[in-house]
């Protein structure tokens, strides 16, 4: 995983030094958001390497507009917004969500079989879920409940206001437990 | 109020998302209704499963492989234009071309034109006839084997000679000027 690097004066001078041009600071910077960018890319792409596709989308952006990223503060948010709109276009270039993943290797390890393997199912099932989910409603769910942030903040992520989000989130968790329950009605 | 009515609060507060205002009467209700309490269980247990399933970390190599293709698209668009690949294509292109004209030019007996393709004149100016001669005809627009022919009369006059090379790529079009 990356090396953490602390101080927004550290990465005050990472951002002056990739401005002129000096690679390894970029480099640097990618390091310190990679992770946030890939994952978010995953979640709401489904597929590796269409998360790869659009994070390598999300540097370049980075690199040509890092005069217009003002300021250390506004950069993840920043990053973010780029991320969603990247995966947007994939996404509209390739409706299909396609979540490949095998959820069973994400059960936590000491639980007992059988509810491991319920544990699995229900992952399985839930990452289904998502993808009846629209676009936005899936980008306010992974911010949110995922990605852990705020309300206001992924508002202003997704450039809409907190009670749309809000309604978005609600919709897409309503959406979810409603295909859970249907799921596992069927199954069993 | 039935409990269709609390669906929204009840799926906001799963997970913290109203304020303690609108929290108040959302837990008031959950402790009365059995059924609105098992919705919600539900949904806090979807949403664990959700985020323990993507919590996983993602293997370093998928971070390696973006930091390397971002590197790389940086470094070839930083590289400076005579260290491009093309560059020595086209310097090898040209070369070539420069021997063929060089030959050609040798070979190509005096009023003969050359290649229409390779070589044009700067200026398709017709050769003017000398004083001494008699009147000249009517000035007409020269056809375009005349034009050609004394286009090669031109070169004999010294004129610059434009090569224009077509290259695969069409934003690269190459003209060579040769004086004679």
């Amino acid at each position: 995983m990356a090396a953490p690097i602390e101080g927004p004066e550290v990465l005050t001078g990472l951002l002056d030094a990739a401005r002129s041009g000096d690679l390894a600071a970029f480099e640097l910077l990618m390091r310190r958001h990679e992770r946030m960018v890939l994952a978010t890319a995953l979640r709401l792409l489904g597929r590796i390497e269409d998360a790869q596709d659009a994070s390598q989308e999300v540097f370049l952006r980075l690199y040509r507009n890092l005069s217009k990223v003002a300021g250390t503060q506004n950069l993840p948010g920043w990053i973010y917004r780029v991320t969603v709109n990247v995966c947007r276009d994939f996404q509209r270039r390739r409706p299909e969500v396609v979540f490949a993943a095998d959820l069973s290797e994400f059960v936590s390890p000491g639980v007992d079989p059988q509810q491991a393997a319920t544990d699995a199912e229900r992952s399985r099932a839930l990452d289904m879920s998502l993808r009846l989910l629209s676009e936005k409603e899936r980008a306010a769910l992974v911010l949110r409940d995922l990605e852990g942030l705020p309300t206001e903040q992924v508002a202003a992520i997704l450039g809409t206001s907190q009670a749309t989000v809000r309604s978005q989130i609600f919709k897409a968790r309503i959406k979810m437990r409603g295909f859970m329950e249907r799921y596992f009605r069927r199954r069993v | 109020m039935n409990c269709n009515e609390w669906e929204e609060r009840i799926a906001l507060h799963a997970s913290g998302d109203l304020s303690p205002d609108e929290a108040v009467p959302v837990e008031r209700h959950l402790s009365a209704c059995a059924d609105c309490r098992g919705f919600i269980e539900e949904l806090r247990e979807d949403l664990r499963l959700l985020r323990l399933a993507h919590a996983q970390p993602i293997a370093e190599a998928h971070f390696t492989a973006v930091r390397a293709r971002v590197l790389e698209r940086l470094n070839v668009t930083r590289r400076p234009w005579w260290r491009g690949r093309w560059v020595y294509g086209l310097a090898a292109l040209a070369a070539v071309l420069a021997i063929v004209m060089a030959t050609r030019s040798k070979q190509i007996p005096a009023g003969v034109a050359p290649d229409q393709a390779s070589v044009a004149p700067v200026q398709a100016a017709p050769v003017q006839a000398p004083r001494a001669t008699p009147p000249p005809a009517t000035v007409r627009r020269p056809r375009p084997s005349r034009l050609l022919a004394s286009s090669a009369s031109g070169l004999r006059h010294a004129e610059p000679m434009v090569v224009k090379l077509m290259t695969n790529d069409p934003d690269v079009v190459i003209y060579w000027i040769a004086d004679k």
